[in-house]
């Protein structure tokens, strides 16, 4: 799969998109080291971009031991599947393992897999599972049972069973279809797709892609077979889970990670003022994520912040099924009338990238460059008065997290700098969430994913079940369709400049920026680096 | 004496029941419902998903047969999975899976409270835990508070309008004037922060040896107390109460100082400090008794700012997660706990008068 082998040596497109800023001088040059080695470009490479020399780098030994304890959430857990928080794969992620894994720089590689090989239109997949691998309770891992869990995965009657509307693929009528997961030997799985999907590695690589025992019960924690280094010691919701390495099983890594004796997963509630508060006491080595004003709180009191580039972001979309937003006019009016610079610089801290209204990232390997989006107010207000929308009042509605307030105050405020009239609605999470599909004019924030059909597949396409915008578009789906089938990312990019040109025309959403995402550990926390979907891959992490 | 008692349990009983129908039919609103099927099932899950998971849980039956359920007084929901196994309310709250093994009726009425949504426990395990995690707090919040509040009550009373009385009553004022919730972040800033207020200061002299003088976080405090993690939420919640018993016990004796019988005692020469001790304090702390017996429930509830603000995990706290979480089972036994505590700190109370009070008898 192309997005994998890319080399080593091979520059992330990206990159170059930043070096150019920096020589603009929109982007500082320490800046732009950050990104660019969050990108996975070398350091050397990096400063070579900017024809400079990489200063020496010392190499250091990971140590054996210590005790890692980290402040997240400890949500009641449940069947893997149905995950829906990535807080919830972390506890477990000692010792339930996945197929592959999604790298900081935007790699995927094999983990329980040696190695997989994609035919040409993407239809048909070859799974080598990887020679070696024991269960913590004697078994061998063996193809049979990656069918199993291709076959629990493809369950949709298990309500918020996730990985089914991943797959789909796969499945017919709810359920795995019969011919899709040959077993070919002991150790080779082939997957036969009723159409072509390029995404179905990088959804294999999604936290709730954690495989599992054939006797797998449901419940994680008291029935901990896995095939990871560490294993379970005490979980107590929403205050602590602490997992240890397991000193009765081999690991198939052994060696080359799992140096810390002992993990321990702090829950210290949602308020930052309490983490700054145990950090301070010594009490945690490392977060989950930091947001907002406590990243440069964090950094005062001496700990390390590392930065992740993610295709995370706060889509600000309209429903087309709603008044007066089936109008395309007045959609394109509302977008034009905002400076999307302006909302990540106000609405989040300029931490992180603008967007240009539609939902593909510079850091995903597809992506097309387009030519930068313009905002006239003056222009936007002609608009709605063409339409009859002059003297309407809109709304925008967002849930109370601070990030997704402040960005909608901002964007409200710049529609309201126009001259055009528009309310704001806050509404606490729990109850935001519950009709988050069917607001008319709203925020949602939506999770990083490696690839760029993959948001668009779940979003965008007719009918989805997340389909917030109740967008509709023949020609998108068709060649949405037609992009899911090439494997090639460089191909690829061809169709997807069409694609990101069609939600821009269609005024689909006020897409402001592209999230950074943060994280901060002590100083001898070691490879402990903020990852784009929160991983916690706390088994390749050391303390000195 | 009995009688009292019986009457007074009777209220206890039918106060609880009624406080937990209100709770019951609040947290069972569709709305709420819908939110509980969310944070168990998984965030994003379709209308049509939630449907069939509150059907598959127990939750589709109507309101009414549901309260009598966790009551114990109609036969709890069966679903049947397949021939062999079975599910259910009372299969759930036993571990059962055959057909026929578990009781048709499990709710109060047979001891079983109910299983946590949000903890992923019973409820008998939950409550007893954070409850006795609450106590503790508590207990140094009033070892703190009572004798610290009637010290300086007694101060102000004993001369009315002094010098002493003005300092010390403005200081009461200004502590049960400031919530919890500002005095917690005062004092977080003021003591537990590296980069402000007194332990940077502190560090740099050398004074002490950690970053901050206090844990501005009591979660350490759960495996072990220690006077670094446990000083800023017994001060915070100490401080807010002390304020409020100060000023009743001044009024009390303020009061008391003016009766006849102390300036009878006063020109027959008796000494000032044994005018206060021996003739006026056993009458003026007859109020002040009252008001820290009813301070005890009142601690109960503003222990939930404070134990959510250091995230000490006792009875507030669960309360806090409990409500946040809609979940029911919890946040009912939860209210029958509070009325116990209420409806027991007041007969406390009332009995406790008599024995301070000779003129007032319990009929």
């Amino acid at each position: 799969m192309s997005d994998k082998k890319r080399k080593a040596t091979e520059l992330h497109s990206a990159a170059r998109l930043y070096a150019r800023e920096c020589e603009e001088g929109k982007l500082s040059r320490r800046e732009f080291l950050t990104r660019a080695t969050a990108l996975g470009v070398a350091a050397p490479a990096a400063y070579g971009l900017l024809g400079l020399t990489a200063p020496a780098a010392r190499a250091d030994t990971p140590q054996m031991g210590g005790t890692l304890r980290i402040q997240m959430d400890v949500r009641a857990q449940r069947d893997p599947r149905t995950w829906d928080w990535s807080e919830l794969a972390n506890a477990c992620r000692g010792w339930l393992e996945y197929l592959v894994q999604y790298n900081r720089d935007g790699t995927i590689t094999p983990v329980l897999l040696e190695d997989w090989e994609a035919n040409e239109d993407a239809t048909e997949y070859t799974l080598m599972v990887r020679q070696g691998v024991t269960w913590n309770n004697g078994d061998a891992l063996t193809a049979e049972h990656i069918r199993h869990n291709f076959e629990r995965w493809c369950d949709a009657s298990v309500e918020g069973n996730s990985m089914a509307s991943r797959l789909g693929a796969l499945m017919e009528d709810g359920q795995l279809r019969d011919d899709a997961v040959e077993v070919v030997d002991d150790h080779t799985v082939r997957l036969h797709l009723s159409s072509p999907d390029v995404t179905i590695i990088a959804n294999l690589a999604d936290y709730p892609a954690a495989v599992v025992h054939p006797e797998f019960s449901g419940d994680p924690i008291r029935d901990p077979i896995g095939t990871g280094p560490y294993r379970p010691v005490s979980y107590e919701t929403g205050i602590r889970a602490v997992v240890e390495r397991n000193p009765d099983h081999t690991w198939w890594n052994e060696g080359n990670g799992a140096w810390i004796d002992r993990v321990e997963f702090i829950d210290l509630g949602t308020d930052p003022a309490a983490w700054v508060a145990s950090a301070e006491g010594g009490e945690i080595d490392m977060l989950y994520e930091t947001t907002g004003d406590f990243i440069d709180i964090f950094t005062a009191i001496g700990m390390v912040e590392t930065e992740a580039v993610t295709s995370a972001t706060l889509a600000v979309r309209f429903n087309q099924d709603s008044e007066p937003y089936d109008n395309r006019n007045v959609r394109r009016a509302l977008q034009m009338a905002v400076n999307n610079a302006e909302v990540l610089e106000l609405g989040y801290n300029d931490r992180g990238i603008a967007g240009e209204n539609h939902h593909v990232c510079p850091i995903h390997p597809e992506y097309a460059e387009l030519p930068p989006i313009e905002m006239d107010r003056e222009a936007a207000v002609a608009m709605l008065e063409a339409e009859g929308h002059g003297d309407t009042e809109f709304e925008l509605i967002s849930s109370d997290e601070t990030f997704h307030a402040d960005t909608c105050d901002n964007i409200a405020a710049q529609i309201r700098a126009a001259g055009i009239s528009i309310r704001r609605t806050i509404l606490p999470g729990a109850t935001f969430w519950n009709d988050w599909l069917t607001y008319p004019f709203s925020a949602t924030s939506w999770a990083m994913r490696p690839l760029g059909v993959q948001v668009l597949n779940l979003a965008y396409r007719s009918g989805e079940a997340w389909n917030e915008s109740a967008f509709s578009n023949a020609e998108f789906d068709e060649l949405l369709a037609e992009a899911n089938g090439i494997a090639d990312a460089d191909e690829r990019r061809v169709v997807m400049e069409r694609l990101q040109l069609i939600m821009q025309e269609e005024g689909l959403v006020i897409l402001p920026y592209w999230r950074s995402l943060y994280r901060h550990a002590r100083p001898n926390v070691h490879n402990a680096e903020m990852h784009p979907t929160f991983e916690v891959h706390f088994q390749n992490y050391w303390m000195s | 004496m009995l009688l009292f008692l019986i009457r007074r349990t009777g209220v206890m009983i039918v106060t609880a029941l009624c406080l937990t129908f209100v709770v019951f039919y609040l947290t069972n609103l569709p709305a709420k419902l819908e939110t509980l099927a969310k944070t168990q099932a998984g965030t994003r899950i379709s209308d049509a998903e939630v449907v069939t998971w509150l059907d598959r849980n127990g939750y589709g039956q109507p309101m009414l047969v549901r309260y009598g359920e966790w009551l114990g007084v109609m036969p709890g929901w069966t679903r049947e999975v397949s021939d062999e196994v079975m599910d259910g309310r009372c299969y759930r709250a036993y571990d059962l899976r055959e057909p026929g093994s578990a009781p048709t009726r499990c709710g109060l009425f047979q001891g079983y409270w109910g299983e946590s949504t949000r903890f992923r426990a019973t409820v008998a395990e939950v409550i007893p835990t954070r409850l006795g995690a609450t106590g503790l707090l508590m207990m140094w919040a009033l070892i703190v508070m009572v004798p610290m509040a009637l010290v300086v009550g007694v101060a102000a009373g004993m001369r009315e309008g002094s010098r002493t009385d003005r300092s010390l009553s403005t200081f009461a004022i200004a502590s049960t004037a400031t919530p919890e919730y500002v005095s917690g972040v005062v004092f977080i800033a003021l003591l537990a922060s590296s980069t402000a207020g007194l332990s940077p200061l502190l560090a740099q002299w050398g004074w002490i040896d950690g970053p901050v003088l206090f844990q501005g976080n009591a979660r350490s405090a759960l495996e072990k107390i220690t006077f670094w993690n446990f000083t800023l939420p017994v001060l915070t919640i100490a401080l807010y109460g002390m304020g409020y018993i100060a000023r009743i016990t001044r009024a009390s004796m303020t009061e008391v100082m003016t009766q006849q019988y102390i300036r009878t005692a006063r020109l027959k020469g008796v000494s000032f400090a044994n005018i206060v001790l021996r003739h006026a304090l056993r009458n003026a702390l007859i109020a002040p008794f009252t008001v820290i017996m009813l301070q005890i429930p009142w601690l109960l509830t503003g222990v939930v700012i404070v134990e959510v603000l250091f995230s000490y995990p006792g009875f507030g706290w669960t309360l806090f997660e409990a409500a946040v979480n809609n979940d029911i089972e919890l946040l009912l036994a939860a209210s029958v706990v509070a009325v116990i505590v209420v409806l027991l700190t007041q007969l406390i109370s009332d009995i406790g008068y008599v024995y301070l009070n000779p003129r007032i008898r319990v009929t």
